[in-house]
């Protein structure tokens, strides 16, 4: 297996509303791949569907060598997951949160924890519910990269943290795909996060994949920004 | 090393990485046998993957900035533009030489002699020598 991500014609309705129209896309493993779109492009549609939280209508999706939709417990174990929307047990206070999801991964590493919950100033005796949004954000990514998962899916994961912030997570997003093995994909619309950290694009336009490829090999052939080529990609300029 | 990244200049990350090493080795912010940092740490520092960091340190190996010495770390190499000064400056030097051999020739000066004046020139102070063309 050497894919981290397969999708194949994948469709997903919403009632009459078609959300995503026959995607495809396969990532290979050890990549980094930001995921670009507009809004309601059918971003976080295709990384529910990819996840098995959304059942697809038609197509495939597999991940991790299994189907999305049957996921194994095993395969579960390998996967990272930071939604868009953060819902975490409000009642819980931070530490305890950090606790109780630690319990469920063989694979936690404290190291990692400690470090994060200092680096991010995560007040441990507050309870989850009285946490600001950028917080929540950051706690919901500690709980989803401490147990150091083979494929890590975020959201929008930088949308609400302030600048400090966001950059210190580009920082740990660079330093988390280092190891051959993991994938990293997530959805953004800041172009320049994108250009950072990531290795490859996906661009996608009305429920498809416009275009797929190396970072580079998308700059090579627009010979603009990343910023300019996703705007000429969205107003449907051909490129080869 | 301390770099900046500016992400919305339009101008490609790998080429201000690139850029800025180049212009800190001119500028002598960087010396010959200096180490610059691991792609890791560069990667992790910059917030950059660690593929664009790759690429700029192979470009700048191949054009004779740095060295990755495996085992021990990438250091920085040459100067290839003030190496290409000196030797535009020794090129000089060599042809004044040249044009004293000539006026040497012109006055009946052994080679001996020639060597001789050169050499008394060479472990002359600066200071000496001004004085004696001032006398």
């Amino acid at each position: 297996m050497t894919l981290a991500i397969s999708i194949k014609n994948l469709t997903k309705n919403f009632g009459s509303k078609q959300a995503l129209r026959g995607v495809d896309l396969e990532i290979p493993i050890g990549a980094t791949v930001g995921l670009l779109g507009a809004n309601g492009s059918g971003k976080t549609t295709l990384i529910k569907c990819s996840l098995g939280l959304l059942r697809p209508t038609s197509g495939e999706c597999q991940l991790l060598g299994e189907s999305a939709w049957s996921l194994s417990a095993s395969a579960k174990a390998r996967l990272g997951y930071v939604p868009q929307v953060i819902n975490l047990y409000p009642w819980m206070r931070v530490a305890e949160l950090i606790q109780y999801t630690a319990s469920f991964y063989a694979t936690w590493n404290p190291e990692l924890t400690d470090r994060l919950i200092k680096e991010w100033e995560l007040p441990l005796n507050d309870r989850v519910r009285t946490l600001s949004v950028g917080q929540k954000q950051r706690l919901a990514i500690l709980t989803a990269v401490a147990y150091q998962p083979d494929l890590l899916i975020l959201d929008e994961p930088a949308a609400s943290l302030d600048p400090q912030a966001r950059r210190q997570f580009l920082q740990l997003l660079v330093e988390l795909s280092e190891p051959e093995q993991r994938t990293v994909l997530f959805s953004t619309h800041i172009t320049s996060d994108l250009e950072r950290v990531a290795d490859y694009v996906a661009i996608m336009k009305e429920g498809k994949i416009a275009w797929f490829g190396s970072l580079e090999a998308l700059k090579e052939r627009t010979h603009t920004s990343l910023e300019d080529a996703f705007l000429e990609i969205q107003q449907g300029v051909k490129h080869g | 090393m301390r770099l900046r990244i500016e992400p919305s200049s339009g101008v490609p990350i790998s080429r201000q990485i690139a850029d800025q090493i180049r212009s800190q080795c001119v500028a002598g912010a960087l010396k010959i046998g200096d180490r610059v940092p691991s792609v890791r740490e560069l990667a992790r520092e910059l917030a950059v993957n660690q593929n664009t960091i790759l690429h700029v340190y192979e470009r700048l190996n191949a054009e004779g900035w740095l060295e990755t010495r495996h085992g021990s770390g990438t250091f920085v190499k040459s100067n290839p533009v003030a190496a290409g000064h000196k030797n535009a400056q020794t090129q000089e030097l060599l042809a004044q030489l040249r044009r004293a051999a000539q006026q040497a020739q012109l006055l009946g000066i052994s080679p001996q002699e020639l060597h001789d004046m050169l050499n008394e020139s060479m472990s002359m102070e600066p200071e000496t020598q001004l004085i004696r063309r001032t006398l």
